[in-house]
C-alpha cells in the first residue's frame, strides 16, 4: 500500500508537469488553431535556465523563477514572430505551421545541447526545500506538492481568464473565426502574441516545478512535448480540466506501469494509454467538439 | 547535387522533370566510383539507401494522402527488427527478399497499430501520436534483452549467416531496390488509388461527393507506407547486418521530414533530391555535426514558410514559365498536389476561358449509378438547426427523375443547407431523405454518392496540382470496377480501365467545351472555367440525380447558356436536376417545378408559372402585393 500510495503522489506530481504543458498546448491553440510542437522543448530551456540559475550561479528562487519566466517567454515570443506569425497571417492551410514547429523544436534542442552538452541535468533544490510532508503515512516530497499546486492554480487562472474576461472571450474568438473576429475590431496578429506570452508563462513555471523532480538532459524536450500532447489527447482537446485530468492520469499510469509491471518500458504506458483512448473516445474523456479537420 | 540539376534542367528546353530523374539515377550508380568503393564505404551509401525507401514510403502517405505519419521510423524499426530476429534464429537460408518480406509484413501491421486509432481523429493526430510511437519503440528496444537491448543484434556474428550479395553487386542491387519503389510510387500516384489519396488529401468533402470511403483510403494510405518503410527495413538490416535502438531514433523521423519538405512532397524525385542532401550531410560531413541540427532547423523552418512545396516545386513552376507542356492529350501529368503555389491567382485569359458554346450536340448521359426504377429522391419533413438558427426547417422536397427542380431563395434561406444535408455533410435534426424506400439519411456521405447523386460545391473544390482532366478522371472510376492492385501494376485490365477512365473523362470534358483546358492545372483556371470542371466531374459519376449548388455564379453568358442547355440535357438524359440559382429567369426559363425557400422554411412549390403568379413570393422577394405577373 504505501509503494503504491508513494507511485501514486509521484504520478500525480509528474502529471502536473504534463497537466501544464498540456494546458500551454491549449492557450495556443485555443486563439491560434495551431499545436505548438516546440512546447516541450521550451520548458526544456526553462529546466536548463533553473540548473545555470540554482546550481551554478546560486540565485534565489523567487529570482530564479523571474529569469526562467523572461527567457522562456522570450523564446516563445521569438517563435510566434519566425515559425508561426507566418501561418496566422493567412489561413491555416496543410500542416505547413506544424513542419515550422517541429524545425523551431530541433533549434532550440540542438542550441540548449551546444550550451550545455550531452550530459543529465542534475535535479536541483526546490523552492519549498527538500523536505517532506506525510500524507496518509507516506512522505510526499514538498516539491511534488508545489508541481500539483501549481497546476491546479493556472488551471483556475485560466478558466477564469477565459471565462470572465472580455480579452479571454475575445482569444477563443479569434481561433474560432478569425474572419469575423476581425470583424469585431479584434486584431488576430496581437492575440496570437499574447497567446505565446501566457503559453510561455505557463511553460515557465511548469520548468520551475519540474527542475527539482526531474534528471533529464536536454534532448528529451520532444519527449515531454509529445506527452503533453498525450495529456491533451486524453483529457480532450479544448477543455482545460480535461488537460489537468489527462497530465494526471497519463502521470499515474507511468508510475503504475513502472510499479506493477515493468519500469524498463515506462514510456509504453503512454503510447497505450493513448491508442485506448482514441479508439475508444476519440474526442477525449472531457472532450465535447471533434477537432477540426485540419 | 540539386544545383546540378537545375542547372541542367534551365539550359534544356524539353519536360525539366525528366532530367532530374535521369541524373538522379546515374548519380547513384556512379557514387562509388566518385566516393570510393570501400567495403565500409559502400555500406554507407547502402544504409543512406534504403532511408532513401523511407522517405519514397513517407512520400506516398504524406505527400499524395495527406496523412502525416511522420513517426514512419516507428514501422521501419519495427520491419527491421522483425527481419533481423528471423535472421538470427533461422540463418541460413534467408535472403534479402525473404527479410524485405518479413519487414513488409511486420511494418504494415505496425502501421495499422499506429493509424487505426489515430486516424479516428485526423490531422495532426496521426503526426504525433506517430512520433510517439517512433519515440517509444528505441525507448523499449533499450532494455529488451530478446531484441539485444542497448547493443543491439549484430548479424554478422551471428554463424550460420552467409549473406550471399556482397559488395558491388549488392549495391547495384539496393540502388535498383531504391528506382523500383519509385517507380511504384509514380504508377501508384497514377493510378486510381493515386487519384483517390490525391483527391482526399486536397478536401475530404470533395472525396467523399465522388464516392471515396475516407477512413478506408487514408488507412490505405498508410499501410501501403509501413509496408514499403518495412521493406526499408529488411534491406537495412541485410545490408548492415545489423540493427540497434540507435539505428531509428525519433531524431531521424525529423531529419526524414525535413529532406522532405525540401525537395518537396507530393513530387515523385523531390523527396529523394532532399533526403539525399540532408542525409548526405548527416552522414558524411561529421566535423560539424553539432550543429546539424541548427542547420536543418532553419532550412526546414525556412522552407516551411517560403517555399511550402520544395525544390521540385519550383522546377514545375519554372516548366510552366517556360511554356514548356506536354502535348493535350498524351495523358494525366503527375498528380503533384500543390505544385504551383496557392498565392497565384488565376487570370482569366482567353486561352483558358470558355468563350464559345461547343458546336456538337451534347451526348445523352443516362444515368449508370443509382437504382434502375425510376424512383425520386424524397426530402421528407427534413430539419436542421445550428445554434438557435434553424437553418432548414420543415422542408419537403421531391426530385423527380428526368426532371429539372429549381431551388431559389435569398442568401441565408437554407439553401446549400438543405443540399448539405441531402449528400450528408450535415445530419438531419428530424425528417428523412430516401430514394424509393432507401433512406440516405443514415449512411455517410460517400454512400449517397454512389446511390447516385452528384452535386457540385458553392465554390469549386477542385484537386491540388491536378490538371482538369485529372478532375474528371476518379469520378469516371468510382463506377468502373477495377482493384487498386491491378491498376497500380498495371495488369492488363488496369490498363484497360486507367485508359477507358481517361477517355471517357476526356469526353465529357470536351462536350463541354473545355478540350483546350484539359491539361491545365484545374486551380489556376478560371471561376467560370472551374465551375464548368465541377459540373464535368459530377457529370462524369453518370448519376441518377445531380445536385448543383450555384453552378451560373460568375459565368459568362456563353457559358450561362452552356449550363442551361447541360442541366436540360441531363434531365432528357433521365437524370433528375436539382438546381440551385440565384439567376432566377434561367431557373424560370428551364425548370420543371421550382421551390422557394424563405428563413430556412419552404415559401412556395409549383410551376415557374405558378411562381410568377404567386403573391407571397412576390412580397417576400419584391415588397408587392401583386403577383410578378400582374406587375409586369
Amino acid at each position: 500500500m504505501t509503494l503504491f500510495l508513494t507511485a501514486l503522489f509521484a504520478g500525480l506530481a509528474v502529471g502536473s508537469v504534463y497537466g501544464l504543458i498540456a494546458l500551454s498546448y491549449t492557450v495556443v491553440f485555443n486563439s491560434t488553431a495551431i499545436f505548438n510542437v516546440a512546447q516541450g522543448d521550451l520548458m526544456m530551456a526553462g529546466v536548463l535556465v533553473s540548473y545555470f540559475c540554482l546550481d551554478r550561479w546560486h540565485l534565489p528562487q523567487l529570482l530564479t523563477l523571474l529569469v526562467i519566466i523572461a527567457v522562456v517567454v522570450t523564446i516563445s515570443l521569438i517563435e510566434e514572430r519566425v515559425a508561426v506569425r507566418p501561418f496566422v497571417a493567412k489561413p491555416v492551410v496543410g500542416l505547413g505551421w506544424f513542419i515550422a514547429t517541429l524545425a523551431f523544436s530541433l533549434i532550440i534542442e540542438t542550441v540548449a545541447s551546444i550550451i550545455y552538452g550531452q550530459n543529465p541535468v542534475v535535479p536541483i533544490p526546490g523552492a519549498l526545500g527538500n523536505g517532506t510532508v506525510s500524507i496518509a503515512g507516506v512522505h510526499v516530497a514538498t516539491k511534488f506538492i508545489l508541481a500539483f499546486a501549481v497546476m491546479i492554480v493556472v488551471m483556475l487562472a485560466l478558466e477564469v481568464f477565459y471565462k470572465r474576461t472580455w480579452l479571454g472571450t475575445a482569444m477563443r474568438g479569434v481561433a474560432e473565426d478569425r474572419e469575423v473576429a476581425a470583424l469585431r475590431g479584434i486584431d488576430a496578429l496581437r492575440i496570437s502574441r499574447l497567446a505565446f506570452v501566457i503559453a510561455g508563462l505557463v511553460t515557465a513555471l511548469a520548468a520551475f516545478v519540474v527542475a527539482p523532480i526531474v534528471s533529464a538532459d536536454v534532448t528529451v524536450g520532444l519527449t515531454y512535448g509529445l506527452k503533453g500532447f498525450i495529456a491533451l489527447a486524453a483529457g480532450g482537446f479544448g477543455s482545460l480540466r480535461g488537460c489537468v485530468i489527462g497530465g494526471l492520469l497519463l502521470g499515474v499510469a507511468e508510475q503504475m506501469f513502472d510499479l506493477y509491471v515493468s519500469s524498463n518500458y515506462e514510456i509504453l504506458a503512454g503510447l497505450i494509454l493513448v491508442l485506448i483512448v482514441l479508439a475508444i473516445r476519440p474526442s477525449g474523456l472531457f472532450g465535447t467538439r471533434a477537432v477540426r479537420q485540419v | 547535387m540539386n544545383g546540378i540539376a537545375t542547372r541542367l534542367d534551365l539550359g534544356s528546353r524539353g519536360s525539366l522533370r525528366w532530367m532530374v530523374p535521369v541524373v538522379l539515377i546515374i548519380l547513384l550508380f556512379i557514387v562509388p566510383q566518385i566516393g570510393g568503393g570501400s567495403a565500409f564505404r559502400l555500406g554507407e551509401y547502402e544504409e543512406v539507401l534504403s532511408f532513401l525507401v523511407i522517405a519514397v514510403a513517407l512520400n506516398i502517405a504524406m505527400g499524395y494522402g495527406g496523412q502525416y505519419i511522420l513517426g514512419i521510423t516507428a514501422v521501419f524499426a519495427v520491419g527491421a527488427y522483425a527481419a533481423i530476429l528471423c535472421a538470427k534464429y533461422h540463418p541460413a537460408g534467408i535472403g534479402l527478399v525473404p527479410m524485405c518480406i518479413i519487414g513488409a509484413v511486420a511494418g504494415g501491421i505496425g502501421g495499422l497499430i499506429i493509424g487505426l486509432p489515430a486516424l479516428r481523429v485526423g490531422g495532426f493526430y496521426l503526426a504525433l501520436v506517430s512520433l510517439f510511437a517512433a519515440l517509444a519503440i528505441p525507448t523499449v528496444a533499450q532494455e529488451w534483452g530478446f531484441v539485444g537491448a542497448d547493443t543491439g543484434i549484430p548479424l554478422y556474428a551471428v554463424s550460420g549467416f552467409a549473406p550471399k550479395l556482397s559488395g558491388e553487386v549488392l549495391y547495384i542491387i539496393v540502388v535498383a531496390m531504391v528506382l523500383l519503389a519509385t517507380l511504384f510510387s509514380w504508377a501508384l500516384v497514377h493510378s486510381r488509388v493515386g487519384h483517390r489519396f490525391v483527391a482526399l488529401h486536397s478536401s475530404e468533402q470533395l472525396a467523399t461527393s465522388i464516392g471515396i470511403r475516407a477512413y478506408r483510403t487514408k488507412l490505405l494510405a498508410i499501410l501501403i507506407s509501413s509496408a514499403m518503410a518495412g521493406i526499408a527495413g529488411g534491406m537495412y538490416v541485410y545490408t548492415q547486418q545489423f540493427f540497434a535502438p540507435g539505428s531509428s531514433s525519433v531524431q531521424f523521423a525529423v531529419l526524414l521530414l525535413a529532406g522532405m519538405t525540401i525537395g518537396g512532397m507530393g513530387t515523385i524525385t523531390g523527396p529523394l533530391i532532399g533526403s539525399i542532401i540532408i542525409l548526405g550531410i548527416n552522414q558524411f560531413f561529421t566535423s560539424f555535426q553539432q550543429y546539424n541540427g541548427i542547420v536543418f532547423g532553419v532550412l526546414l523552418l525556412a522552407f516551411a514558410i517560403f517555399l511550402p512545396n520544395g525544390l521540385m516545386a519550383r522546377i514545375n513552376v519554372l516548366n510552366e514559365r517556360l511554356g514548356i507542356r506536354r502535348a493535350p492529350g498524351t495523358g494525366a501529368r503527375p498528380g503533384t498536389p500543390a505544385a504551383v503555389p496557392a498565392t497565384v491567382v488565376p487570370e482569366p485569359t482567353a486561352s483558358t476561358a470558355v468563350t464559345e458554346k461547343p458546336a456538337a450536340q451534347l451526348p445523352s448521359w443516362p444515368p449508370v449509378l443509382g437504382s434502375a426504377e425510376e424512383s425520386p429522391l424524397v426530402v421528407d419533413g427534413a430539419k436542421r438547426s445550428f445554434g438557435g438558427v434553424t437553418a432548414v426547417d420543415d422542408v419537403d422536397l421531391t426530385i423527380v427523375r428526368g426532371q429539372i427542380h429549381g431551388l431559389i431563395g435569398s442568401n441565408g434561406s437554407g439553401k446549400t443547407t438543405l443540399l448539405n444535408l441531402i449528400s450528408r455533410f450535415y445530419t438531419l435534426d428530424a425528417g428523412q431523405i430516401r430514394i424509393g424506400s432507401t433512406r440516405l439519411d443514415n449512411q455517410p456521405s460517400d454512400v449517397v454518392a454512389r446511390a447516385g447523386v452528384a452535386r457540385t460545391f458553392q465554390s469549386p473544390k477542385l484537386m491540388f496540382g491536378s490538371t482538369a482532366l485529372q478532375n474528371v478522371i476518379p469520378a469516371v472510376e468510382l463506377r468502373i470496377r477495377c482493384s487498386g492492385a491491378e491498376s497500380i501494376l498495371r495488369l492488363p485490365r488496369g490498363i484497360r480501365t486507367n485508359r477507358a477512365a481517361s477517355a471517357e473523362a476526356a469526353e465529357i470534358l470536351e462536350a463541354l467545351g473545355l478540350r483546350h483546358v484539359m491539361d491545365r492545372q484545374a486551380n489556376l483556371l478560371p471561376h467560370g472555367t472551374r465551375r464548368l470542371v465541377e459540373v464535368a466531374r459530377a457529370i462524369a459519376m453518370r448519376p441518377s440525380f445531380i445536385l448543383l449548388d450555384e453552378p451560373a455564379a460568375g459565368l459568362s453568358p456563353v457559358e450561362l447558356e452552356l449550363i442551361a442547355e447541360v442541366c436540360q440535357n441531363l434531365a432528357r438524359s433521365g437524370v433528375g436536376v436539382l438546381l440551385i440559382e440565384h439567376n432566377v429567369p434561367m431557373v424560370l426559363s428551364i425548370a420543371d417545378t421550382v421551390t422557394c425557400l424563405h428563413q430556412g422554411k419552404r415559401l412556395f412549390q409549383g410551376t415557374p408559372a405558378e411562381l410568377r403568379a404567386d403573391a407571397a413570393v412576390a412580397s417576400v422577394f419584391l415588397g408587392i402585393d401583386e403577383p410578378l405577373e400582374a406587375s409586369s
